[in-house]
């Protein structure tokens, strides 16, 4: 008996008993179909297995088959057309829910997806990702020959009493003393300054914030209130680097995102 | 016959929800767009006064303002309240002026060149977010998602009496935001007749260093490009959407700008060669969310230095700062 046989045997005591699952008696349907001619078919077996079953219980027994007159009777029967229409309208039904399951987890998801970036408003507004000044550390190879200083901490100076940064900061990036000749911090300042506020003056009739974008610019002021605007924020690492261009660029910009709110940054 | 009912009935509860639900559908989409169309147009026309705050990392920053429309031009104030005294204005700027972000924000489409064209909802998704109360007045919040990575997105809450912007959130590529601001205290329309503030703009008591030039070329006219024939830089690469919205040629000082925008975001592009700026070291700076990339380069052994400001992201900036190339070696104009 081969492996095939033998699962077949046991689909089919199984269906007897009532007890196949779906599996067998999809196998067992499908062997009567190809089969049905073989000497020791399925439905051969099936005959005796009943047989068998009936004397043990000492049912009568009639070694009839009303099988091939079952099948001619339903050969005689009318046949029932399906109306094609009702056949797709099941079809689209089905594919109506399927669809309709797919729509709502694709709303869902882009609702979802839409909401969550705006659950994230003002909580977490002191720890805001300072993904620029991460990206700072970064254009060095756009930029090889230049250093990234972050003005924020400078010209936003108006940070009234943030007086986190009193501690002295250690140097972030040190600028290579050749180019220290070519420029002096002031003027840097001073450009970038200029072109801030020239910025946000387009920004400003450009950009349907009236006024609004004024408020992220420091007005364009003379070197002296510059370096007092910025003592009140970054007072330490002020004292601490060397006053002369020359001398090694140590700038509270970068180091002051160790201090105050960004410090607290946690990621 | 029951299952088959009831099969039908959740058919139709189904397609029902997906009917009901949703922002892919066309209704609340308009009404966001309807809000910022209103908001572009009530941020012109109104009259209002108030102060807000400025928030940045941590730093707060709070600042008054006032906005008066009178005869059909406007005048604008702003001083900073805390910090070093701080204030400036703006007169005289025309009510009808139609900028490139105003006809953007009010859903029109505007040609960047032969085949683009600029339209604010190609490159944002809006939503309604649902209601709220700032500065004491209730709000409608829209969130403004950006479709790609060349822009940031916003929150804006928009006062559903008036339609006036009462705050705006910048948001960036990790939904976090990075600078607000936002109105504490608003007085909109007849109230605004503060003679003791307001007078201030129409007097010459304010020295002229305060004054912010208006710039009323960039206004446009009947949908014509901004007039840039006489720049000899081109960008090769701009983030898509943005259209130019100002030009300036080479000033006194030796310096001329380009500036874009896309109906929201808004960046400039300084070219300069003059002496000063020559020595500059090549430089990438932020102030607030605004960042600034120098780069240098050469034409005919002069120095330029070319520099992107704007609240764009610094990978952005950066790709446009190194795709701005002189027009003559371009290969096409």
């Amino acid at each position: 008996m081969s492996d095939h046989e033998e699962r077949l045997a046991e689909s089919l005591s199984a269906l007897m008993d009532g007890e196949s699952t779906e599996l067998e008696t999809h196998r067992i349907l499908k062997e009567v179909g190809t089969e049905s001619g073989a000497k020791d078919s399925v439905l051969s077996k099936w005959q005796r297995y009943h047989m068998a079953s009936s004397v043990m219980s000492g049912d009568p027994v009639a070694n009839i088959d009303f099988s091939a007159a079952i099948s001619a009777a339903i050969d005689e029967e009318e046949t029932h057309r399906i109306n094609p229409i009702q056949r797709f309208a099941g079809s689209a039904g089905r594919f109506g829910i399927a669809a309709s399951v797919a729509m709502v987890a694709v709303l869902g998801m882009q609702q979802f997806n839409t909401v969550a970036p705006s659950s994230s408003d003002a909580v977490q507004f002191a720890e805001v990702a300072v993904d620029a000044a991460q990206q700072n550390t970064g254009p060095a190879i756009q930029f090889p020959s230049g250093f990234q200083p972050n003005i924020q901490a400078r010209t936003v100076s108006v940070g009234g009493n943030n007086r986190a940064s009193q501690q002295p900061v250690m140097p972030a990036i040190q600028v290579r003393p050749a180019l220290n000749q070519q420029y002096s911090e002031q003027e840097l300042r001073a450009y970038l300054n200029d072109i801030m506020l020239k910025h946000s003056s387009h920004a400003a009739l450009n950009s349907n914030q009236g006024m609004l974008p004024f408020a992220r610019v420091t007005k364009s002021q003379e070197g002296s209130s510059i370096q007092d605007a910025e003592g009140s924020y970054t007072k330490g690492a002020e004292g601490s680097s060397t006053q002369d261009a020359e001398g090694s660029y140590t700038k509270g910009a970068e180091g002051s995102y160790s201090n105050g709110a960004e410090g607290s940054r946690d990621d | 016959m029951l299952v088959k009912v009831l099969k039908n009935i959740k058919l139709a509860a189904l397609i029902a929800a997906v009917f009901v639900h949703g922002p892919l559908f066309a209704e609340p989409m308009d009404s966001a767009h309807d809000l910022m169309a209103r908001m572009a147009k009530a941020s012109k026309e109104l009259s209002y006064k108030g102060l807000f705050t400025y928030e940045f990392r941590g730093n707060l920053t709070s600042v008054k303002v006032v906005h008066l429309v009178r005869d059909g031009q406007t005048y604008e104030r702003i001083v900073h309240m805390d910090g070093p005294e701080r204030e400036l204005v703006r007169r005289g700027d025309d009510m009808d002026c139609m900028r490139a972000s105003d006809m953007l924000l009010r859903g029109n489409v505007l040609k960047i060149n032969d085949d683009s064209y600029s339209h604010l909802q190609d490159f944002y998704s809006f939503y309604i977010r649902g209601d709220a109360r700032i500065a004491g007045r209730a709000v409608s919040v829209v969130n403004v998602i950006p479709k790609d990575k060349f822009r940031y997105g916003y929150i804006v809450a928009i006062d559903k009496e008036t339609g006036l912007m009462l705050q705006s959130i910048l948001i960036n590529s990790q939904g976090k935001p990075m600078e607000r601001f936002q109105f504490v205290d608003v007085s909109i329309g007849a109230d605004v007749d503060d003679v003791e503030f307001t007078s201030a703009l129409f007097s010459s008591e304010i020295s002229a260093s305060d004054d912010i030039d208006v710039d009323q070329s960039d206004c446009l006219k009947a949908n014509q490009p901004v007039n840039v024939s006489s720049s000899q830089w081109v960008p090769k690469w701009l983030p898509p959407g943005f259209v130019l919205s100002s030009y300036q040629p080479v000033d006194a000082e030796g310096q001329e700008s380009l500036m874009y925008t896309d109906g929201l975001a808004v960046f400039s592009v300084f070219i300069d060669y003059a002496e000063k700026s020559r020595l500059l070291p090549p430089v990438d700076a932020n102030l607030g969310a605004t960042v600034a990339v120098l780069t240098k380069t050469s034409l005919n052994n002069q120095q330029y230095a070319i520099c992107v400001v704007g609240e764009i992201p610094r990978s952005t900036a950066s790709q446009i700062a190194n795709a701005i190339s002189p027009l003559l070696a371009s290969p096409s104009p």
